[in-house]
C-alpha cells in the first residue's frame, strides 16, 4: 500500500497512513509520548519540546540509491544526531523510533524542569488541579526535584482578564500557543496573540471587546495547564468533587453534547462531551456559560392561580383541578375548537408529543402551533425533514467532493458550533459556498460568496436551478421527478445575466457556484432565519437544487434548516403545528396557526389559550389585549414571563437539568438529556402536567360517553366509548414511555428508544489516559451518541420538486430602505436569565447602517432615527458598520427595546428612515 | 487621520505588495514617526488601515524592540555595549554620552532631543565602538567624536530636515 507506512516504535511495528506524525503513530499502539503543545485537532508546531524522541531512518547508499544492509541483511539504521519532536516528525518507511531510554528521559526531565522554573506550584488553589496535564506529565516524566531556587521565580501580575469570560495566569502559562492556535485555526476569531519575547512573552487579546469570540471557553479546556480559567468556574470547586451528568444543550439547534458537572445539587460548570457527529469536542460560550437560569432564584416554584385579579400561590391539586374543570366546561359549551395551544421549540419531544395529544385527542382541538403568533413567526419548515441530511451523514467525515451551500444563514449567531464544523469541511477540501444578503463571518472561509439584494433571493435561486434543470436527462428521469413540468415555465426566463441584473450578484462567481453544484459528490445545504423569513419559495428553491442535483435522499447530502430553538425540529416532527400531525401526517382538518388564534381571541372567539414555553407578549406587547379577551389563559413556564403575568393559571416546570427527555437537532439527530439535579421546588415536567389534566378530562369524557348510551344507538355508543378510552390512555410513568409511544405512532421515529440513543455507550470518546493529548479534561461520552432519524426522501419513491416561483420585490418610492431582522446568539431569551457574565455580549438595541448610507442621511453613531414601514414605526439609535449592506437597515431580533413586531411585514419590509425629532 | 495625512505614502507602500498584511512594518514606521511612539490607539489605527485583526498588529509591535510605546527624543541613540564594542571603549562612550546629555541610558533628555539606550551587538563589531542614531550607523565613535556628532544631529533638527525615529531615512 503506497499510502501506508510501516515503522518501528520501541521495537513494536506499526502501520499508519502516510503523513501521520510519530506521536499519533505511537498512540495507535498505546505508546503515549508526552505532549503539551501538540493537539490532534490542530496543526503541529513543535513549540514545547516535551515530545522529544530518538528517530532513525534506513541508511541509503549515495552511490546506488539503495538501502544499505548489515551482515544480517537488515537495513542499517542511521539515527539522527539529535532528538526529534515526535509531534512534528512525519513517519517514513522503515523508520525506527525510540521513546524510552536514558537520553530521551533526560530530555523529558529537562523540559519539565525548565517549564516549571517560573511555575508558581500553586496546584492547591488551581482550578486545573486534578485534571492538569502539567501535573500528570510531571508525575509521569518529571525530574521530581528542581535545581532552581524556589525564591528566584519570576512573578507577574495576575490574573489578567483576557476578556469578561477568561482569565490568564501568566506564571502558569507554558506558552504552548494551543489557545492562540485554537482561535486562529478552529474558531476563526484571531483574537489571541503573543506580546513581547523571551521571559516577557505573554498571551494578549486586543480585540474590541477583548477576547471577542463565541468559542472562548474551549481554550480553558485545551490549555494544558491552569493558565486559562473561566470567570464562571474560577475557584468554585475542585474537579474531583464533580459528578458529570450527560446532557444536551438546550440553547440552539446544533444540540451540542455536554455534561452538567454537579457538586451535590449544584451545576458547577458545563463541559463538552465528545460526539464527532455533532460537536466534536467543542461547545460555544452560550452553551457553557448560560446555565444559570437553572438555579435562578427567579424560577417559578409553585402553581399560581389568579384570585381577585392577582396571581396567588396555589397547590397543584387546586390549580390542576381548576384548569381541568374550566377546560371541560369550555369543551362542553363551545367545543374543543375554542381552545388554542402554543408549545415552544425548547420543550422536549416527550412534552411536545403529549401536548399535541392533549389538544387533538383530549380536548378535540386542532389549534396548536409551536410559534408565538407574532409578526415575526417563521413559516413552518418541512423541507428540512423531507429533504434533510440523510441518516448516517457525519459532517466530521465530509471533505473533498462535498459542496456545502449556506444560504440566508448566519451560523455564528444561529448555530455557532455549525460554523466550526462547516469550516472544517472546507479545510478538509470541501467547497464552501455562502450566499447571503449581507456579509457574515462564514464568508471568510468560503471559496465562493455571493451577496444578493434582499428581496431578490429567488432570482439567484432560479439562475442556480436553471442549469441543473436543463441537465436532467430526458428519458424516464424527468418522469421520476414529480413537478418537473411545472418548473419549466418558471425557469424559462432564468439566467445568470438576469440574476446579475436583478439581484446584484457577481456573474463569474455565480458561474463557478453552478459548476461546483453540478459536480458535487455530496451536497449539504444549510439555510437559516433570513432564508426562512424570505418565504417558502426560497426554501423550496433550495430543496429543488438538492433534488435536481440528484442528491435528495442520497448519502452524505441534504438540507439542514436552522430553525431557532433547541428542539424546533422536534416540535415540527411531533406535529405541534396546525397543518400536520406527528411525523408530518396529513390532517383531515387543519387548525388555527398561532397568529390566527390571537386574531380569534381579539374577536372573542377563543375561550382558552394554553401556552407552554413561549412568551408571545414579550415579543409583541399588543397581544396582551387579545389575551385579556380569553376566559382562561394557562401558562407553563420556568419564569414569570410577560405572558405568564397575564395568565389565569401558571404551572411551574422543571428545567432541562431536572428531568429526562430528548431533543431533535437540526440534523435530525435525536439525543437524550438526563436529570442532573433534584428539583428544589415542587415544579413538574411539562408532559406530566399535561398528563394530569388529560386524565381528569378524559375521565369525565368516558363517563359522559357511557352516560349517553341511552339516547344513542348501541353501535355509536360503543364507538364513542372506545374512542374515549383510547384518549384516556394517559399512563406514562416516564418520558421513556412517551418516546415508546412516539416510536409506535411516528414512522420516522420507529427506531428511536432511550436504549438506542445510548447505543455507543462505553465505546465512544477518548479513553481517560488519552487525556494527555488534549487536556486533563477527558470528554468521554458516557451518555450515548443519539440517533439520526431518516429524511423523508430516503424512502425511495418518486421525488417531488416543490412549487417555486421567482418573485420580484418592487420598492415603494416613499420607503426606499429595506429592514432586515438579524438573529443574535446573545439575545433576550429567558434562557440567558441569571447568566450575568454574558450581559456585555448581548446584542444592543441599535439600527445598523452602512457608513455611506449614514453619511447620505447625515447620521452619526448614536443618532436616533425613526424607521417607518407600512405597518408602524420604530425608533432606534444608529450604529454605523460596514457589515450592513447599502440600502439596508439591520435590526436585531429578540432584543429588549426593539419592538420589531410593530414594523415587520411579510417578505421584505420596506421602510422610510429619518432623523427622529427630540 | 493617519491615512488621511499620509495617504500618498501609504498608498505607495500598499501598491508594493500583493496583500495588505505585507505592508504592516512600513506602515507602522510611518505611524511611529507621526505620533512619536506607538500607543494602543495608533496601533489600532494601523490595524484598521490594513484590515488586520488588532491582536495581530499588537503581536508584531510587541515582538520588535524598535517600536516604542513611550515618547522618545528626536533621535534615539543606540549604543552597542556587547563584548567586542566593550573592548574598544563602549563603556567610556556610554559614560561620556550620559554626562553630556545629562541622562542615564534608557532615558530621554529634558529637551526631548535624544533618547539614550544600550543595545546588544548591532553587527558592526569591526568598526567598534558603534552607535546608531535613528538606526543610522556611526562607526568608531570615540568620546572625542561625540560633541561633533551631537552638534550635527541637533543641526539636522533645526534645519527642519526629515527625522524618523523609525529609521526610515537611515543610510546603511
Ligand atoms: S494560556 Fe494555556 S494554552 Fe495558552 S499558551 Fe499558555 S499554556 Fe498554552
Ligand atoms: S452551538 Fe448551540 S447547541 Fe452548541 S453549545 Fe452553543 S448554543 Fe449550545
Ligand atoms: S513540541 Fe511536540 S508536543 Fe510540543
Ligand atoms: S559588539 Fe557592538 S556591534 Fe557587535
Amino acid at each position: 500500500m503506497p499510502d501506508e507506512v510501516t515503522l518501528t516504535i520501541d521495537g513494536q511495528s506499526v502501520t499508519v497512513p502516510k503523513g501521520t506524525v510519530v506521536v499519533e503513530a505511537a498512540r495507535k499502539i498505546e505508546n503515549l509520548i508526552p505532549v503539551f503543545c501538540y493537539h490532534p485537532k490542530m496543526a503541529p508546531v513543535g513549540m514545547c519540546r516535551m515530545c522529544l524522541v530518538k528517530v532513525g531512518t534506513p541508511k541509503v547508499d549515495r552511490g546506488t540509491g539503495k538501502v544499505e544492509l548489515d551482515t544480517d541483511g537488515k537495513p542499517v539504521i542511521q539515527m539522527m544526531p539529535r532528538l526529534q519532536t515526535a509531534c512534528t516528525t512525519p513517519v517514513s518507511e522503515g523508520m525506527v523510533v525510540v521513546t524510552k531510554d536514558a537520553e530521551v528521559e533526560h530530555a523529558q526531565k529537562g523540559v519539565l524542569e525548565a517549564l516549571l522554573t517560573s511555575h508558581p506550584l500553586d496546584c492547591p488553589v488551581c482550578d486545573k488541579g486534578g485534571e492538569c496535564p502539567l501535573q500528570n506529565l510531571t508525575m509521569g516524566w518529571g525530574p521530581g526535584q528542581s535545581r532552581f531556587d524556589y525564591s528566584d521565580k519570576v512573578h507577574f501580575q495576575k490574573p489578567i482578564p483576557l476578556g469578561d469570560l477568561i482569565y490568564l495566569d501568566r506564571e502558569r502559562c507554558i506558552l504552548c500557543a494551543r489557545c492562540v492556535r485554537f482561535q486562529d485555526e478552529i474558531a476563526g476569531d484571531p483574537v489571541l496573540g503573543f506580546d513581547n519575547r523571551g521571559r516577557s512573552w505573554m498571551i494578549i487579546s486586543k480585540s474590541d471587546p477583548a477576547f471577542d469570540s463565541k468559542f472562548s471557553g474551549n481554550t480553558t479546556d485545551i490549555c494544558p495547564v491552569g493558565a486559562l480559567t473561566s470567570a464562571d468556574f474560577r475557584f468554585k470547586a475542585r474537579v474531583w468533587e464533580l459528578q458529570p451528568v450527560p446532557t444536551v444543550c438546550n440553547h440552539c439547534p446544533v444540540g451540542c453534547n455536554m455534561t452538567f458537572d454537579m457538586r451535590a445539587n449544584e451545576i458547577m460548570r458545563v463541559m463538552p462531551r465528545e460526539n464527532d457527529a455533532v460537536n466534536e469536542i467543542w461547545i460555544c460560550d452560550r452553551g457553557r456559560f448560560a446555565h444559570h437560569f437553572v438555579a435562578s432564584p427567579e424560577r417559578l416554584t409553585t402553581p399560581l392561580v389568579r384570585k381577585n385579579g392577582k396571581l396567588q400561590e396555589a397547590s397543584w391539586e387546586e390549580a390542576l383541578d381548576l384548569v381541568a374543570r374550566q377546560l371541560d366546561g369550555i369543551r362542553e359549551s363551545a367545543g374543543g375548537k375554542a381552545v388554542g395551544g402554543l408549545a415552544g421549540p425548547s420543550l422536549a419531544n416527550e412534552d411536545l408529543f403529549a401536548f399535541q395529544r392533549f389538544f387533538r385527542e383530549t380536548l378535540g382541538s386542532p389549534n396548536i402551533d409551536c410559534r408565538p403568533g407574532t409578526a415575526l413567526d417563521l413559516p413552518l419548515d418541512d423541507f428540512g425533514a423531507e429533504y434533510g441530511l440523510t441518516s448516517g451523514t457525519d459532517l466530521m467525515q465530509l471533505g473533498k467532493g462535498t459542496v456545502v451551500l449556506v444560504f440566508g444563514a448566519d451560523p455564528e449567531e444561529e448555530a455557532p458550533v455549525h460554523l466550526l464544523r462547516i469550516r472544517n469541511i472546507a479545510k478538509r477540501g470541501g467547497t464552501l459556498i455562502t450566499i447571503n444578503g449581507r456579509a457574515t463571518k462564514l464568508d471568510r472561509f468560503a471559496e465562493h460568496t455571493l451577496h444578493y439584494r434582499y428581496g431578490a433571493e429567488t432570482e439567484v435561486l432560479a439562475a442556480m436551478l436553471k442549469p441543473l434543470y436543463d441537465a436532467v436527462p430526458p428519458e424516464g428521469k424527468r418522469a421520476a421527478l414529480r413537478g418537473f413540468g411545472d418548473l419549466r415555465g418558471v425557469l424559462a426566463n432564468a439566467s445568470a445575466e438576469r440574476a446579475v441584473a436583478n439581484a446584484g450578484v457577481d456573474g463569474p462567481t455565480l458561474e463557478k457556484i453552478n459548476q461546483a453544484l453540478a459536480s458535487a459528490t455530496n451536497l449539504v445545504i444549510f439555510y437559516g432565519q433570513e432564508a426562512l423569513r424570505a418565504g417558502t419559495s426560497v426554501t423550496a428553491g433550495l430543496a429543488n437544487i438538492l433534488t435536481l442535483a440528484r442528491k435528495a435522499g442520497a448519502p452524505n447530502s441534504g438540507l439542514v434548516a436552522l430553525v431557532p430553538g433547541a428542539n424546533a425540529r422536534g416540535a415540527l416532527d411531533m406535529g405541534v403545528r396546525p397543518d400536520r400531525g406527528p411525523g408530518y401526517s396529513a390532517l383531515k382538518q387543519p387548525g388555527m396557526a398561532a397568529h390566527e388564534m390571537f386574531d380569534a381571541a381579539r374577536q372573542g372567539r377563543m375561550k382558552a389559550l394554553y401556552i407552554a414555553g413561549l412568551d408571545p407578549v414579550q415579543a409583541d406587547p399588543t397581544l396582551a389585549e387579545a389575551l385579556k379577551k380569553v376566559d382562561l389563559v394557562v401558562v407553563q413556564e420556568l419564569f414569570l414571563t410577560a405572558t405568564a403575568q397575564l395568565a389565569d393559571v401558571v404551572f411551574p416546570v422543571l428545567s432541562v437539568a431536572e428531568r429526562e427527555g430528548t431533543f431533535t437537532n437540526a440534523e435530525r439527530r435525536v439525543q437524550r438529556f438526563r436529570q442532573a439535579r433534584r428539583p428544589v421546588a415542587p415544579q413538574r415536567p411539562d408532559w406530566q402536567i399535561l398528563q394530569s389534566l388529560a386524565r381528569q378530562l378524559s375521565a369525565e369524557a368516558v363517563i359522559a360517553a357511557s352516560a349517553n348510551v341511552s339516547d344513542k344507538s348501541r353501535r355509536q355508543a360503543r364507538r364513542a366509548e372506545e374512542q374515549a378510552r383510547k384518549r384516556t390512555d394517559w399512563s406514562y410513568a416516564s418520558p421513556a414511555e412517551i418516546l415508546m409511544d412516539i416510536a409506535a405512532s411516528v414512522p420516522l421515529y420507529k427506531h428511536i428508544s432511550y436504549a438506542s440513543l445510548e447505543s455507543a455507550l462505553g465505546v465512544w470518546g477518548r479513553k481517560p489516559n488519552e487525556a494527555y493529548y488534549f487536556d486533563g479534561t477527558s470528554y468521554e461520552n458516557t451518555g450515548g451518541l443519539g440517533k439520526q432519524v431518516p429524511a423523508g426522501a430516503e424512502n425511495g419513491g418518486t421525488l417531488s420538486l416543490q412549487p417555486f416561483n421567482v418573485r420580484t420585490f418592487s420598492q415603494p418610492a416613499e420607503r426606499p430602505w429595506k429592514l432586515i431582522a438579524t438573529p443574535f446568539l446573545y439575545d433576550d431569551s429567558t434562557l440567558l436569565n441569571g447568566s450575568a457574565l454574558l450581559n456585555n455580549r448581548k446584542a444592543r438595541p441599535v439600527a445598523a447602517l452602512n457608513p455611506a448610507d449614514a453619511d447620505s442621511l447625515g447620521l452619526k453613531d448614536g443618532d436616533v432615527i425613526s424607521i417607518a414601514s407600512g405597518r408602524g414605526e420604530l425608533r432606534l439609535s444608529v450604529q454605523r458598520t460596514r457589515l450592513a449592506p447599502q440600502g439596508v437597515v439591520l435590526v436585531p431580533l429578540h432584543v429588549q427595546g426593539v419592538p420589531l413586531v410593530t414594523v415587520v411585514e411579510a417578505g421584505v419590509t420596506a421602510v422610510a428612515i429619518r432623523r427622529a425629532e427630540g | 487621520m493617519l491615512y488621511e495625512k499620509y495617504r500618498d505614502e501609504i498608498d505607495a507602500i500598499l501598491a508594493r505588495y500583493p496583500s495588505k498584511r505585507s505592508a504592516l512594518l512600513p506602515v507602522l514606521y510611518i505611524a511611529q514617526d507621526a505620533y512619536g511612539r506607538l500607543d494602543d490607539a495608533s496601533i489600532r489605527e494601523v490595524a484598521e488601515i490594513l484590515d488586520l485583526p488588532y491582536t495581530d498588529v499588537f503581536e508584531v509591535v510587541g515582538f520588535y524592540t524598535l517600536f516604542y510605546n513611550e515618547d522618545v527624543g528626536k533621535f534615539v541613540l543606540d549604543v552597542c555595549d556587547d563584548v567586542p564594542c566593550c573592548f574598544c571603549g563602549a563603556e567610556e562612550l556610554v559614560a561620556d554620552l550620559e554626562q553630556r546629555l545629562k541622562v542615564k541610558a534608557g532615558y530621554t533628555t529634558d529637551d526631548k532631543m535624544f533618547t539614550l539606550r544600550r543595545v546588544k551587538c548591532i553587527a558592526a563589531c569591526d568598526q567598534a565602538p558603534v552607535l546608531q542614531a535613528n538606526l543610522e550607523f556611526h562607526y568608531k565613535v570615540t568620546p572625542d567624536k561625540v560633541p561633533a556628532l551631537l552638534e550635527d544631529l541637533r543641526r539636522k533638527v533645526e534645519s527642519g530636515a526629515q527625522i524618523s525615529i523609525s529609521g526610515r531615512f537611515a543610510e546603511h
